[in-house]
């Protein structure tokens, strides 16, 4: 597994490229536009090793949307095989039901700065 | 913990000398099936060098697989501890270790599950001059314990145990720990003949009982000796042979088609699907069908379909009875970078269910079969053991190396979070009530939302099917990873999108 010491700044997680204050300017603004959709960032886990990067991190969602309708799409954008493992922890530690709407996992999970931030990561491997 | 770091072999000298002997011994075998018996398709190894006879390549997995036979073909013997106050669990049966009674209980639960570990000098599997997967498949092991216990439970009588079950080895138990200091360390195997500590309570069970059938009705233990056979058929189809229909051989060539091969690590989700593809592809096994969940979602639709032998008649037949039974798999991520501890509860009462048949996992990188658990700590059998292959084609061969006498713990908190939840329902009546229980169990949970969840309906009712069918070309206004052509310079990439 390569080092991942030397991140470079493109890479570097959401929160850690802007301020707080920055973020939480972006989201009063975009939430000012579109009351009706939720700022999501998905990031991929910083040891993932299978899934391909997204090309995006950010994402507007309808409230209306259910988890298994968000990650159907997450998986489709990476062109993945159902049987391959895919799973999307908010805050980085926990699982969501597939069944909520995206304004339930929001209205627990938002961050101070007013996104939802989750992470996608399949299994590991075992060998040894 | 069965294996041992290299640096740890010098601190015990005597026992590495003996093992080298042992390497060493078996390693005309290895030349014989690497260089003498060549299969026709080893040019495919050679894909990534093309033309360079990779002979070095030969050589390295020679001596990493020389290596590997050593390193997990000895261990340490620790002792585990079990304590006499709380109750320690073994799929769905709790034994509270306060008498001799239950003490024997515990082992012939813990014995009794079959155990499936590294094998050297099996045949070369196909494509690869592997004749071992010391070092590489712990996680197909676990996955043939989770299999190999479903098949238990579908197979044999209710609660059966095997008659031979070997006595436990390195564990002490309190209740056999002696109240002067002066033998501390503990009496380490309960014996049958010592009289009963003051605090255990008379059985009334009679005494004209073998000792093997001291803790068992005598109809069941004429039953369970009457279900040998079937046993050792079931041990066959585990055997390091081509032909078995759940060897190594068989699920290493059934990985390939999720890219997988000889000598690769693996993981829990995609040995889910190996194991589903093997119970679907052998004729061996009649009445048993296996459903691997997505997305942590188990569609009780999906299930019954697979189930019920009715519906996929031409026409349905709905007079019919008929229902497979089912094993059920789910996949899932308890965590990032480390297990959340909020799921630990929930763990603990998955494996307090009968229907729950283990959970394939382990350390990080290092596979483990979890069975049970004591307090904050997990029971688990191990395949980190490098044994000879059993030739299961021979009459009589000895089961001794399926079982384990050795029952291991670790804590809770060093669980890796990747791993699969197994489940067995016999009948429908069994899958609903399985629904339910598991449900409750999963509801424990301190996080806010279940590990996974049950869902009336089908899968395609979801819009599942509709797109997982659909991977070859994204939705409309989303990029496919890869082709960012316009959308490459920061500016753009720090846009949202709108979904």
């Amino acid at each position: 597994m390569p080092p991942f010491d030397k991140v470079p700044p493109q890479n570097k997680p959401f929160k850690q490229r802007k301020s707080l204050a920055t973020r939480k300017q972006e989201v009063a603004g975009i939430r000012s536009k579109f009351p009706n959709k939720i700022p999501v960032i998905i990031e991929r886990y910083e040891r993932e090793k299978f899934l391909p990067p997204l090309d995006k991190t950010k994402f507007l969602v309808p409230h209306e949307l259910t988890m298994t309708q968000f990650v159907t799409i997450i998986r489709n954008r990476m062109a993945l095989l159902p049987t391959q493992a895919f799973y999307l922890l908010i805050n980085k530690s926990g699982l969501t039901s597939m069944s909520l709407t995206m304004a339930q996992v929001y209205k627990d999970h938002q961050d101070e700065d007013g996104f939802l931030y989750m992470t996608y990561a399949s299994q590991e491997m075992f060998g040894h | 913990m069965n294996s041992v770091s290299p640096s740890a072999a010098q601190y015990i000298g005597g026992v590495m000398q003996e093992e080298l002997v042992e390497s060493r011994r078996q390693q005309p075998m290895e030349r014989q099936s690497s260089f003498g018996l060549r299969p026709p398709q080893t040019q495919d190894l050679s894909k990534e060098a093309p033309g360079e006879p990779d002979e070095m390549d030969k050589l390295k997995a020679k001596l990493m697989s020389a290596w590997n036979n050593v390193k997990y073909g000895w261990t340490v013997k620790s002792k585990t501890s079990f304590n006499k106050i709380s109750p320690v669990t073994v799929l769905g049966h709790s034994y509270l270790l306060n008498s001799e009674d239950e003490v024997e209980r515990f082992r012939l639960a813990f014995v009794s599950r079959i155990w499936l570990t590294y094998r050297r000098e099996f045949p070369q599997l196909e494509g690869s001059t592997w004749t071992t997967d010391c070092g590489w498949g712990c996680m197909l092991r676990s996955g043939q314990m989770l299999l190999a216990q479903g098949l238990l439970v579908h197979l044999m009588p209710r609660d059966w145990t095997w008659p031979d079950a070997q006595q436990l080895t390195d564990v002490d138990f309190e209740v056999f720990r002696p109240r002067s200091p002066v033998r501390a360390g503990g009496v380490p195997i309960p014996s049958f003949g010592s009289p009963r500590g003051p605090n255990t309570p008379e059985k009334s069970l009679p005494n004209d009982q073998g000792p093997k059938c001291s803790q068992k009705k005598r109809s069941e233990c004429v039953r369970d000796r009457q279900a040998e056979p079937i046993h050792y058929k079931l041990v066959t189809w585990f055997g390091d042979q081509p032909p078995a229909p759940f060897g190594v051989h068989q699920l290493v060539d059934i990985g390939k088609s999720s890219g997988k091969k000889a000598g690769d690590w693996y993981g829990p989700s995609i040995v889910a699907h190996i194991l589903r593809k093997a119970v679907a592809k052998t004729s061996m096994v009649h009445n048993l069908a296996v459903y691997v969940a997505q997305d942590c979602t188990v569609y009780k639709e999906d299930v019954v379909r697979l189930c019920d032998v009715s519906l996929n008649k031409t026409p349905p037949d709905p007079s019919s009875q008929a229902w497979k039974s089912v094993i059920i798999l789910v996949p899932v991520r308890l965590g990032g970078e480390a297990l959340n501890p909020s799921y630990i509860e929930c763990v603990k009462n998955i494996l307090k269910l009968e229907c729950c048949i283990g959970i394939i996992g382990g350390k990080p990188k290092h596979s483990l079969f979890f069975i049970g658990f004591q307090d904050e700590q997990l029971l688990y059998l191990d395949p980190h053991y490098c044994q000879a292959v059993v030739d299961v084609t021979q009459v009589n061969f000895s089961l001794e190396s399926f079982h384990c006498s050795s029952p291991k713990k670790m804590p809770f908190n060093r669980m890796d979070p990747s791993c699969t939840i197994g489940f067995y329902a016999k009948n429908k009546k069994d899958f609903e009530s399985l629904c339910s229980a598991v449900s409750v169990a999963l509801s424990s949970s301190k996080e806010k939302y279940p590990i996974f969840t049950f869902v009336e309906g089908q899968g395609q009712d979801y819009g599942l099917e509709g797109h997982s069918s659909n991977h070859s070309g994204p939705a409309a206004h989303i990029l496919p990873p890869g082709q960012r052509s316009r959308s490459n310079d920061r500016r753009n990439s720090d846009e949202f999108v709108f979904l």
